[in-house]
């Protein structure tokens, strides 16, 4: 939907400032009530959803132009889609998230773009990744696994494992303790090792839609071709991307996240924890496996009103707002692991705070990334926990870099590696 | 003055006006470092008409004028006049209550109205008011609610002016206005049956009027009716008495009960001020307060007028079981003085000799407003500047009343002196001076700046001095309105 | 007219360069349309508050004040605001320079024994209510909801919510303030300017806090305040509420000392009656006619969907079609919301006996309906919490309330079912939501544990939509003279009229003194001009400070 198509929800936008806290409901207190990271840090309301609308339609009106101020606007923008949660609490007419993503893709048409984020992009249509390396050593992670290798071999399971894990040695564990597991389960699993690309996903929530959609199509050929019906990955952004993204181009492939999948098999009695692990963590929920974690609902229709002035939708249109975001499964395993005590932030599932890495944001504002990143592992030390839990790789290494040394107090782990250590699985370096 | 004067009579008759007061100062040191100016005369309006004339005519013969509603004696010096040719307006001729609506719990009286007269009229009609601790008889309402006096009664004062609602302001430029809802009079039945009430007290608009004429002392202008907010007479109702030798062991209890609302009377006194309370004479103060405890918090409770006792019973129970929380007795009788009979005493004005009186026959306060947990703090510091100055502390009397809901608390100290030795009179006036400052030093909020108080105060907050200053130019531009009172 | 540089420059040193912005988009996200939420006047199609000179925003009251006193001496105006919710929070002239607060947003302090909280303008009551629950304790949430600056609502606008009854509104609650005047001194009210703390409002003397604030405030426009207490009310239960559900159909279960009940009557007498009843005897925490904002024939329909989280607006029709639902709706005509808190559970137990009293004497009765416990759990923290105020917008993304008259119950019950008529034949013409005539909202008590009751009657309509928003216009204007004509008086639909005219700029003078001179006692906006020529010589705010400067009045 173009950008002028959002000139009604710009009019319609109740200007509440909804968009800037958690769910008021959940407030638990001050210093944990905000909910996104761009004005949290920058403070105008231009760095808000509402203050978006408002920068949007001046710039559709032609009342003002793109600036660096007007580009940093736009790309501080983590799409984390926390304003898009709070905003529906009460509001069942706007989409404030998917305004925000109209406003990248404009830009990045305009051709308003960031010098770190075309860097990506060069990098991304010649090596197929977003991270500046070469393709063959995509597959460097797996190198001694013993899994199918796709599409030579095939698979109905494709484990996809992503640029950050592919191509950041330190996160490689998860990828492989991921494998391992579902090998050791029985599932009938493949990766596309060096041939795997990139999910489109971070280059989506940067403004590249036609890349995007390019690597989309590309994605889902090759996995037709390696026979693949479900994919598995352990990176939220990808996740989202398979899940929610790529079913509009007509993908009808089954997403789970690992720790789904693990959960499933926990349930299903085909995986048991024998280790006990004397540990108390939170856990922080990945905006794109959480919030943006829903089910795809497609949907075609058109807006109408009832009595005289609601605002609604025929057919009813689907309403994502984070509740039906996976947000149990990785709760479930982690309360299952013996002597793993689990304690909350404040916030979390729907409205969590998100790691800042997101939406090109990492790469183009490091400093407010690493400020964002802070931000949680304060809150995560808040709990008295020792370590922070994750399921992305995105957040893991965001919060690594912003947690500095080890001395700091707080562990960040994978929740893959929790399991694999409750499994007794052998781990990526050998030892049990 | 004699051509004003028959100005004067000119526009109002001849009727109100009487000769020079007399003042009595018989009952309170000087408060002011300045002697009080023998009036020219004093005029006794009967409407706001007269009263609004009488304004007008000062402007126009820049005559002093200081308002008075209440009887005497006066203690705190602010209807003295400090200038010359003063002429004091009597309002106390103004003295009709003008109606007492049950279902908006309004009354709506005239400044002459005293505690004594409203009471039992309020009373016919199921109605009672949040009142100050035994005024005097001759209170005027309007006054004392003006005055900022504390009322017994802290849960049900939302702000501080509480129960003051809308008021009919003559100002010190002549104009006649009215605060709050106050255009809405009622003076139709039709407005009244259609709820057209004068419940609102601040306002009009985006000043708030009454309270730029509370506790002025008169210097702003002259208040001619009020509407005045009026609780449930009770069904059923009881009083209790915590009593405890330390003060600080009475703290916490006693917030407990502002915290939960809880009580509807809520006070505490030390003995001395008890023992004036319920004895009437010297001798039997003296030998009353040493049998009475160091220090008690008197609590009444109300139980409305719906399932009244059972109300009550649920109050009881509770404070009981707070006070047992507190290590605290909460006894119905206090060495043969029964709740009921110190109800009774509280309920109604002050009868004579004033209460404040008894015990000397003349009496200075000193007050002031902090939070109740700092009392303790300042009971100390008085009665150490009174031992330097050979006071005896057991005859200081302690009135704590908690206000606002709880957030903050008046206290005050009674310090009696014989008017008939002069070295007494005189120690008990350095007592008062030493100790205000002392207090104000400790952080004592003087919020009613009576006399040398004022000098303390604006001296401290300057810009509250000059920011007052500018409003007295705007509503009294030629400062007729009783001079030389607050930093005017 | 950009601001002169080495003015800008001026301001840029003053709060860094981080906290000041020129660029035109920003200043664009710093105005606001006049189509739309409660900007009591219009609603006017297409028409935008105009653009401001510079965005700033400050972290401290000496930077406030350095920025005042440099307006001062270029003769810039400046509008603070700390939520930019509402038009007056927004500039009515060229030039002006705007102060967003929002970075001063410290609790500064919360007095768990006197029961008071010190804030900065950018705390808003959700954090400030959690914080305080901690402790004990609660803070009034004022009816815009709790996404709103406490001390904005206290020293500058309105304050009322349904915490009125209890806690107190805003008016009643606040203490001391840190006012940066107009021209850039620093008053300090109350109790805080002798150095005693911040808990008494009053004094010394004749309080000047009833220069800064009367039954309404400044609407920014007369200086800025920095600070300001506010009293707390006690909060018997949990020091953090145990939030359930889906999103959004949140809930808490609390226990059994909270209770939120809908009590309606079968007359607007009988409401009366309760209503006087429940002040006489002092039953009650929170009580407001919340949910029929949404309108008499929607309020149930829509409260099922609220709390039901695979519910939206596109089930409504349906909904209204039920039989068990439309019952509830019929029942529910005359109603409001009432929340019973026990400080104790003998207080509890008193005050639901006192309550049924109450029904039994009036005639009314309990919505049973609303008892379901996923409807009474999510009733309970809507009314606690008031975080849902932006369900004022849930239609068509814009309201603005009519009538809005405030008074004795009495008043409400002799005008509210002619008002509720008057719109809803209105509503037939299509401009405005179809919600049955009576949308009116509003807190049951005012002031002192009673006074008065609030009636806004809920006008929702869609801001992108000319023919709603012209057609809202044409209705407020019936609405206005209906009320002159019956003798109520003007209505809270142009309460801002005379600040703010059709074009978003300043309401012509001719106009303003018009409005004024009309006015039961035009006095009160000449000494407000008196005011306004004392503190603000400059003149550097705007009429939302509403001033009648003419020759021939006196005051």
């Amino acid at each position: 939907m173009p950008l002028e198509d959002y000139a009604a929800e710009m009019d319609r936008c109740s200007s509440c400032s909804y968009c800037k806290w958690i769910p008021f409901d959940q407030v638990k207190s001050w210093r944990f009530a905000k909910n996104c990271p761009s004005i949290a840090y920058h403070n105008f309301n231009s760095y808000s959803a509402r203050g978006r609308y408002l920068v949007a339609r001046s710039l559709l009106n032609r009342q003002s132009e793109y600036s660096d101020t007007v580009r940093r606007i736009v790309y501080t923008c983590l799409t984390c889609g926390s304003c898009d949660v709070s905003c529906k609490v009460c509001r069942y007419n706007l989409e404030p998230l998917q305004m925000v993503r109209e406003l990248k893709f404009t830009s990045v048409e305009a051709g308003q773009c960031l010098d770190a984020h075309q860097t990506i992009i060069e990098s991304l249509r010649k090596e197929s990744n977003t991270m500046g390396a070469g393709r063959r050593e995509r597959g460097a992670w797996a190198e001694d696994l013993p899994v199918k290798r796709l599409p030579t071999e095939k698979a109905e399971v494709l484990f996809h494992a992503g640029c950050r894990i592919c191509y950041d040695k330190e996160l490689h564990k998860n990828a492989r303790a991921a494998v391992k597991i579902l090998l050791r389960a029985g599932v009938d699993l493949g990766i596309l090792g060096e041939n795997e690309m990139c999910c489109g996903g971070r280059i989506y929530s940067m403004g590249y839609r036609d890349d995007f959609t390019h690597f989309a199509r590309a994605n889902l050929a090759i996995w037709a071709k390696a026979g693949v019906k479900t994919v598995v990955t352990s990176c939220s952004d990808c996740y989202h991307a398979f899940k929610r993204l790529y079913p509009e181009l007509g993908s009808k492939i089954e997403v789970l996240h690992a720790v789904e999948y693990m959960d499933r098999l926990v349930k299903e009695g085909q995986l048991t924890f024998r280790s006990e692990i004397p540990l108390t963590v939170t856990y922080h929920d990945p905006c794109h496996l959480g919030r943006q974690g829903e089910p795809y609902v497609p949907w075609d229709g058109v807006e109408k009103k009832i009595k005289n002035q609601i605002v609604v939708y025929e057919p009813d249109r689907p309403r994502y707002n984070g509740a039906r975001g996976v947000y149990d499964p990785p709760r479930d395993i982690l309360k299952s692991i013996p002597g793993l005590k689990l304690v909350e932030m404040e916030r979390i599932r729907e409205y969590s705070w998100c790691c800042g890495a997101g939406g090109g944001v990492r790469e183009a504002y490091p400093e407010f990334s690493n400020w964002t990143a802070g931000e949680r592992i304060t809150e995560a030390k808040a709990t008295g926990a020792q370590a922070l839990v994750t399921a992305c790789p995105w957040c893991e290494r965001n919060f690594l870099d912003a947690i500095g040394a080890p001395e700091n107090g707080m562990k960040v782990l994978d929740i893959i590696e929790l399991v694999q250590q409750a499994l007794s699985v052998e781990a990526a370096d050998g030892t049990s | 003055m004699d051509d004003k004067k028959v100005r004067l009579i000119e526009l109002i008759g001849d009727g109100g006006i009487v000769a020079g007061q007399e003042f009595d100062d018989s009952s309170s040191v000087d408060h002011n470092r300045i002697k009080p100016v023998t009036p020219c005369f004093t005029v006794k309006p009967k409407n706001v008409e007269a009263v609004q004339k009488i304004v007008i005519w000062a402007n126009e013969t820049r005559t002093p004028l200081v308002p008075i509603s209440s009887g005497g004696p006066h203690f705190r010096s602010d209807t003295d006049p400090t200038a010359a040719e003063a002429v004091i307006v009597d309002l106390s001729g103004m003295r009709q209550i003008l109606k007492i609506d049950r279902r908006n719990r309004l009354a709506l009286i005239e400044p002459g109205v005293t505690y004594a007269e409203l009471q039992p009229a309020l009373q016919d009609q199921g109605l009672r008011i949040a009142a100050p601790l035994l005024p005097r008889k001759n209170k005027s309402v309007i006054t004392s609610l003006l005055e900022r006096e504390p009322v017994m009664s802290p849960k049900v004062q939302w702000n501080l002016l509480e129960p003051l609602r809308s008021l009919e302001i003559v100002w010190g430029n002549g104009d006649k206005f009215y605060t709050g809802s106050g255009t809405f009079r009622g003076e139709k039945d039709e407005d009244w049956q259609a709820g057209l009430v004068p419940v609102l007290g601040p306002g009009p608009g985006q000043l708030d009027f009454y309270k730029l004429i509370s506790a002025a002392q008169g210097s702003m202008g002259i208040v001619t009716w009020a509407s005045v907010k009026c609780e449930v007479y009770p069904q059923a109702r009881k009083l209790y008495f915590i009593p405890a030798e330390k003060l600080e062991d009475l703290i916490d209890f006693t917030y407990k009960l502002l915290k939960f609302r809880f009580g509807d009377e809520l006070f505490i006194v030390n003995n001395t001020s008890m023992a004036n309370i319920l004895a009437s004479r010297g001798a039997e103060i003296q030998a009353l307060k040493n049998v009475l405890p160091a220090w008690t918090v008197i609590v009444g409770i109300s139980g409305g007028h719906i399932l009244a006792e059972e109300k009550l019973a649920a109050q009881e129970a509770d404070i009981h079981e707070i006070a047992q929380q507190h290590g605290l007795p909460m006894l119905p009788a206090l060495q043969g003085i029964h709740g009921d009979e110190m109800l009774d005493i509280i309920l109604r004005p002050s009868p004579e000799p004033y209460w404040k009186l008894r015990y000397k026959g003349g009496s200075q306060e000193i007050f002031f407003l902090t939070t109740l947990d700092k009392t303790p703090g300042f009971v100390t510091t008085m009665f150490s500047v009174a031992r330097q100055k050979q006071v005896p502390v057991q005859d200081i009397g302690v009135y704590l009343q908690p206000v606002h809901q709880g957030v903050g608390c008046h206290c005050e100290f009674i310090l009696p002196f014989d008017r008939a030795i002069p070295a007494e009179v005189q120690n008990s006036l350095e007592l008062f001076r030493e100790a205000s400052h002392t207090l104000f030093r400790q952080g004592a909020y003087f919020s009613r700046p009576y006399g040398i108080w004022a000098d303390m105060i604006y001296h401290a907050d300057a810009r509250t001095r000059v920011v007052t200053q500018k409003i007295k130019d705007i509503f009294d531009p030629r400062h007729v309105m009783n001079p030389g009172k607050l930093c005017f | 007219m950009a601001l002169p540089e080495n003015v800008f420059k001026a301001l840029e040193d003053i709060v860094g360069a981080a906290h000041i912005s020129n660029d035109p988009a920003v200043l664009d996200s710093y105005r606001y349309s006049l189509a739309h939420t409660a900007i009591h006047l219009g609603p006017f199609y297409n028409t935008y508050t105009p653009r401001g000179a510079a965005v700033l925003l400050p972290g401290s009251t000496e930077e406030v004040q350095a920025i005042i006193k440099l307006c001062n001496q270029y003769k810039i105006k400046f509008k603070a605001s700390s939520t930019f919710w509402s038009g007056q929070a927004y500039p009515s002239e060229e030039d002006t320079i705007q102060l967003d607060m929002r970075r001063m947003d410290r609790i500064l302090e919360i007095d768990e024994k006197n029961m008071y909280a010190v804030v900065e303008p950018g705390v808003i009551a959700a954090t400030l209510q959690a914080e305080a629950m901690k402790v004990g304790l609660n803070t009034h949430v004022a009816g815009s909801g709790c996404s709103c600056s406490v001390l904005a609502s206290a020293t500058s606008y309105f304050g009322s919510g349904p915490g009125n009854l209890y806690g107190g509104w805003f008016y009643d609650n606040l203490l001391s303030m840190e006012w940066v005047m107009p021209t850039g001194e620093i008053l300090q009210t109350g109790s805080l300017g002798s150095g005693c703390g911040w808990f008494c409002g009053e004094g010394p003397g004749p309080s000047m806090r009833g220069a800064a604030r009367g039954f309404l405030g400044a609407k920014g426009s007369m200086g800025v305040f920095t600070k300001c207490a506010v009293k707390l009310f006690a909060w018997p239960g949990p020091k953090t509420l145990p939030v359930e559900g889906t999103i959004p159909a949140y809930k808490v279960a609390l226990p059994d000392n909270f209770k939120a009940y809908t009590v309606a009557f079968p007359s607007w007498k009988a409401w009366a009656d309760a209503v006087y009843w429940i002040w006489d005897s002092g039953v009650g925490y929170l009580a407001h006619r919340q949910f029929n904002m949404f309108g008499r024939d929607l309020k149930y329909a829509m409260v099922k969907i609220l709390a039901d989280p695979s519910k939206t607006l596109g089930d409504l029709e349906e909904l209204l079609e039920d039989p068990e639902v439309q019952a509830v709706t019929e029942q529910s005509k005359r109603d409001f919301q009432i929340v019973l808190v026990g400080m104790t559970q003998r207080d509890m137990a008193w005050q639901e006996k006192a309550l049924d009293e109450i029904l039994s004497r009036t005639g009314g009765w309990k919505v049973e309906a609303m008892l379901a416990p996923e409807i009474h759990d999510w009733a309970l923290l809507y009314l606690i919490r008031l975080g849902h105020k932006n369900l004022n917008l849930v239609f068509g993304g814009s309201y603005d309330g009519c009538f809005g008259l405030v008074g004795a119950p009495d008043f409400g019950a002799s005008f509210a079912e002619e008002a509720g008529q008057f719109k809803k034949e209105w509503e037939q013409r299509g401009a405005v939501v179809e919600a049955g005539g009576d949308c009116m909202m509003g807190p049951i008590g005012g002031q002192g544990g009673g006074g008065t009751c609030l009636w806004e009657n809920f006008t929702c309509f869609d801001p992108h939509d000319r023919f709603s928003t012209d057609g809202t216009l044409e209705f407020f204007d019936a609405a206005t003279g209906y009320g002159i004509q019956r003798g109520w008086g003007v209505g809270m639909e142009k309460w801002n009229s005379v600040a703010r005219g059709p074009d978003g700029r300043t309401t012509p003078k001719a106009v303003r003194d018009k409005m004024h001179l009309a006015a039961p006692q035009p006095n009160i906006f000449r000494y407000q001009y008196q005011v306004r020529k004392a503190f603000n010589p400059n003149n550097l705010g705007d009429e939302y400070f509403e001033t009648l400067e003419d020759e021939d009045g006196e005051t």
